[in-house]
């Protein structure tokens, strides 16, 4: 044994010795303390770098005042990225540039899905006939006019620009007429319009999505081919049902799929947002594989998975799909934009004044002209008419955004891309600055009705479903199949498969009332306030004056219904697994002080009230439903 | 024929029912024919037995409520005028009839006329208050009967809380047209006849 060890050491020698010698000519390196590797990681360092940079500018805004109540964020956004695109080429680097597959893939599926998940579904189903007309008829008359008139502009002489041919004009008329859902969110996020109005504009902006990329493909396919025939044109109007419908099928396979999962995840509460995520991800993928509209395949998920996944689900989760959803869209969009800023300044013009200035003129008359045109017929199958103010909003939120921009990005190569780009710059720049500035004040000048701030009271839920009841009933009696007939028929049919338990037979309004009691039972508990407990107290009360022995039942029928609601969490604080959401040892100690502080601070002041409501509760009672309050922790 | 002879509607009564209630020509003759199909007696008139034939309307939690509402005060029959004075209390507004005659009285599809179709429906006593026992009635026929009539009780009270404002412990008609403010009721107490 020994001489094997002895013998490694001597060849262990002999071999430093040997370099040794080799290289004692060269100075021996010293063993590197700190070494500089940025290649090993230069793409993720850049990207957090860049997202980094994005949401500090995002902060600052908010942090001066008086600049976010003037100007839109998305404006200064743009700006930002202008003053950065303008260093980076003073240094004369390269610019990262909105790169068409980074925008499609990465960037714009969080909006969608943000939006698309917490779309307000009764407005938007009440609405559908009039957003489909002003989606699909809308759009294509933007896009055939503004194509159609672009090219008799292309023929005047003197505008050098014989070379542009009707396809090509028409193809960027197709790029640039479609509404842009980011641009609008970012607008209408800021100047809180009624719910109507915003579920108008933008439910356009979504829904035209197909019928872009039916328009886009089409022509594109056309300005190669160069002869159209009939046949091909009816092949384009086949290819738009199959596109818009289809993407709506593939969603909702998606989203039944989530909602069906969601049934079993009870016992692993950690990754049910996941699951959410990549199913309206994997939606919008399949779809972009079959050149399906991608949008109407994220909306379709999130539209048909809510519902269910929110029954499902537990209340933890439910608060991180929606911070997730809305950090992730908050990022994009501001990512967006800035990249939008730096693209403009890194990337090849060709200005070309007749070009851009008609493109901007004719985008604001073929979208009022549009807008009223179809406001006109549509008014004759309206409950509710569309009136001129609304009119003039709905024409006036017409955005463009990155996507047109996105879409002129990938065209094939050619004198006129450059500037088709410029043009569709321009028209973005236009829109969001001017018209997106000024939106807001015009909004304040047309004193157009603003949404309203507040939580719906159980009144209103109850007589929303006594009505929904009472107008079933009368489309019965008529024989008329109107929407309710059908939304009843729906429920019944489809609860029963994709919502756990007992919960698919839980009315809606029980479920409604309990989470309002649990809101207010959490309430209570952190703010370790007695002045909401009065309202369950007077009432308490007045049963007195009516049977006196209520209050005892009632004190036990508060205790059932808050230990039926909230029974379940208990049962996760004992056990210590890695993938359970538990409370941390430390925090247990220090809320478990808390409480019994805030118990006592509420004992103290019920009973030194001296208005007589609360003179026939004992404090034990008092005792008792403020103990099972604090028993629950969240 | 001869016994549908006289049920047969006649030009003054189309014209009677237009003044009335504001329904077109065609909605009218649409919605008699709907009335005849129904009238299985074929004498003029419905009575319960008849609304009670439709499908929909018997799992219909409100169903009994709604065929209630049609027949006028302690009344078996209801005949065709009756009929569409109740429908008409769904006919959609319309923008012209905002600027009528300020002095002619409110027509039926008013957004008050429609709230007070409601109202009436959760007032079975006629005394203009919902009281607690009549919401709990209603929210009893919404909920099914998996749900305890204590949690019930919690809800009904929790509502007319909500509502009440002069501390009577029930809703009358202003509190019921003040929390539903907010609700479009134009849009959701209407229906689409079709021309």
């Amino acid at each position: 044994m020994g001489h094997y060890v002895v013998l490694w050491c001597v060849s262990a020698f002999h071999r430093t010795g040997h370099v040794c010698r080799g290289d004692s000519t060269t100075h021996r390196k010293a063993f590197p303390v700190l070494s500089f590797n940025y290649d090993h990681v230069k793409t993720p360092f850049e990207i957090s770098l860049w997202i980094l940079l994005a949401l500090l500018m995002k902060l600052g805004f908010h942090i001066i005042p008086r600049v976010s109540s003037i100007v839109l964020e998305s404006c200064l956004l743009i700006v930002v990225g202008l003053l950065i695109g303008g260093i980076i080429k003073a240094i004369k680097q390269t610019a990262p540039v909105l790169d068409s597959k980074l925008f499609f893939l990465y960037l714009l599926p969080p909006i969608i899905l943000d939006a698309g998940y917490f779309l307000p579904i009764r407005p938007f189903t009440e609405n559908m006939g009039t957003i489909l007309v002003f989606a699909v008829v809308g759009t294509l008359w933007n896009a055939a006019f503004i194509g159609g008139m672009m090219y008799g502009v292309c023929q005047i002489e003197g505008a050098q620009l014989g070379h542009v041919d009707l396809l090509s004009c028409l193809l960027f008329g197709a790029i640039i007429s479609a509404v842009d859902p980011v641009a609008v969110l970012a607008v209408f996020e800021e100047i809180h319009i009624n719910e109507l109005l915003y579920i108008l504009v933008f439910g356009e902006s979504l829904l035209n999505d197909a019928v872009t990329v039916v328009l886009y493909h089409l022509f594109e396919e056309f300005s190669h081919a160069g002869i159209v025939t009939v046949g091909d044109a009816f092949l384009g109007v086949v290819c738009f049902f199959v596109v818009s419908l289809g993407g709506v099928m593939v969603g909702t396979i998606y989203g039944i799929l989530g909602a069906f999962t969601s049934r079993f995840t009870s016992h692993t509460r950690v990754i049910e947002p996941l699951f959410v995520f990549l199913y309206s991800y994997m939606a919008y993928l399949s779809a972009e594989v079959f050149h399906l509209s991608g949008i109407m395949s994220l909306i379709a998920c999130g539209v048909t998975m809510r519902p269910y996944v929110e029954a499902n689900i537990s209340h933890k989760s439910y608060t991180t799909i929606k911070y997730f959803l809305k950090m992730w869209s908050s990022v994009s969009e501001t990512l967006i934009f800035i990249f939008l800023g730096v693209s403009t300044v890194a990337g090849p013009h060709a200005w070309n004044w007749t070009f851009v200035i008609f493109t901007v003129i004719l985008c604001l008359v073929s979208r009022v002209l549009g807008v009223m045109g179809l406001t006109y017929i549509i008014n004759k199958f309206r409950i509710v008419k569309l009136t001129k103010k609304d009119q003039f909003i709905v024409a006036y939120g017409g955005l463009r955004g990155a996507i047109a921009f996105s879409l002129g990005f990938l065209l094939t190569n050619n004198e006129m891309k450059n500037m088709f780009l410029t043009a569709i710059i321009t028209v973005i720049f236009f829109t969001v600055f001017v018209q997106g500035m000024t939106i807001r004040p015009l909004v304040e000048l047309l004193a157009v009705k603003k949404k309203e701030e507040s939580k719906t009271s159980i009144n209103e839920e109850i007589h929303t479903q006594f009505l929904d009841h009472l107008l079933t009933g009368i489309e019965d009696i008529c024989g008329h199949y109107g929407h309710h007939h059908w939304k009843d028929k729906y429920d019944a049919y489809v609860k029963r498969w994709l919502i756990v338990g007992e919960r698919s037979t839980e009315p809606q309004l029980i479920s409604f009332y309990n989470k309002m009691e649990m809101k207010q039972a959490m309430m209570l508990v952190e703010s370790g306030s007695a002045a909401k407990l009065p309202t369950l107290m007077s009432a308490a009360t007045l049963h007195r004056r009516a049977i006196p022995s209520i209050s005892k039942s009632r004190e036990e029928e508060i205790r059932k219904i808050l230990r039926a609601n909230l029974q379940k969490t208990r049962q996760k604080l004992y056990s210590y697994r890695r993938h359970d959401l538990v409370m941390d040892p430390f925090e247990d100690n220090v809320s478990e002080i808390r409480f019994r502080r805030q118990r006592a601070e509420m004992e103290k002041r019920v009973s030194s009230n001296t208005v007589i409501e609360f003179v026939n509760i004992s404090s034990v009672e008092v005792q008792e439903i403020s103990k099972c309050l604090c028993d629950c922790t969240w | 024929m001869g016994s549908r002879a006289s049920t047969l509607l006649r030009e003054e009564e189309i014209e009677e029912i237009k003044k009335e209630t504001g329904f077109s020509h065609s909605q009218i003759t649409r919605l008699y024919s709907r009335f005849t199909s129904l009238d299985k007696g074929e004498n003029g008139t419905l009575s319960r037995e008849d609304f009670q034939r439709i499908p929909e309307l018997a799992i219909n939690p409100l169903g009994d409520r709604i065929i209630n509402a049609f027949f006028p005060e302690g009344e078996d029959q209801v005949n065709f005028r009756g009929f569409m004075r109740t429908l008409a209390h769904f006919r959609p507004i319309e923008d012209n009839e905002k600027n009528k005659n300020p002095t002619a009285s409110e027509p039926l599809n008013s957004r008050t006329n429609k709230l007070l179709f409601a109202f009436h429906l959760y007032d079975l006593d006629r005394d203009d208050k919902i009281s607690r026992d009549e919401l709990l009635q209603v929210l009893r026929m919404m909920v099914g009967v998996n749900i305890s009539d204590e949690q019930l009780g919690s809800i009904a009270d929790r509502t007319i809380q909500e509502a009440d404002t002069n501390g009577d412990n029930s809703i009358s008609f202003n509190e019921f047209i003040k929390v539903l403010e907010k609700v479009d009721v134009e849009q959701k107490m209407s229906i689409r006849f079709l021309h």
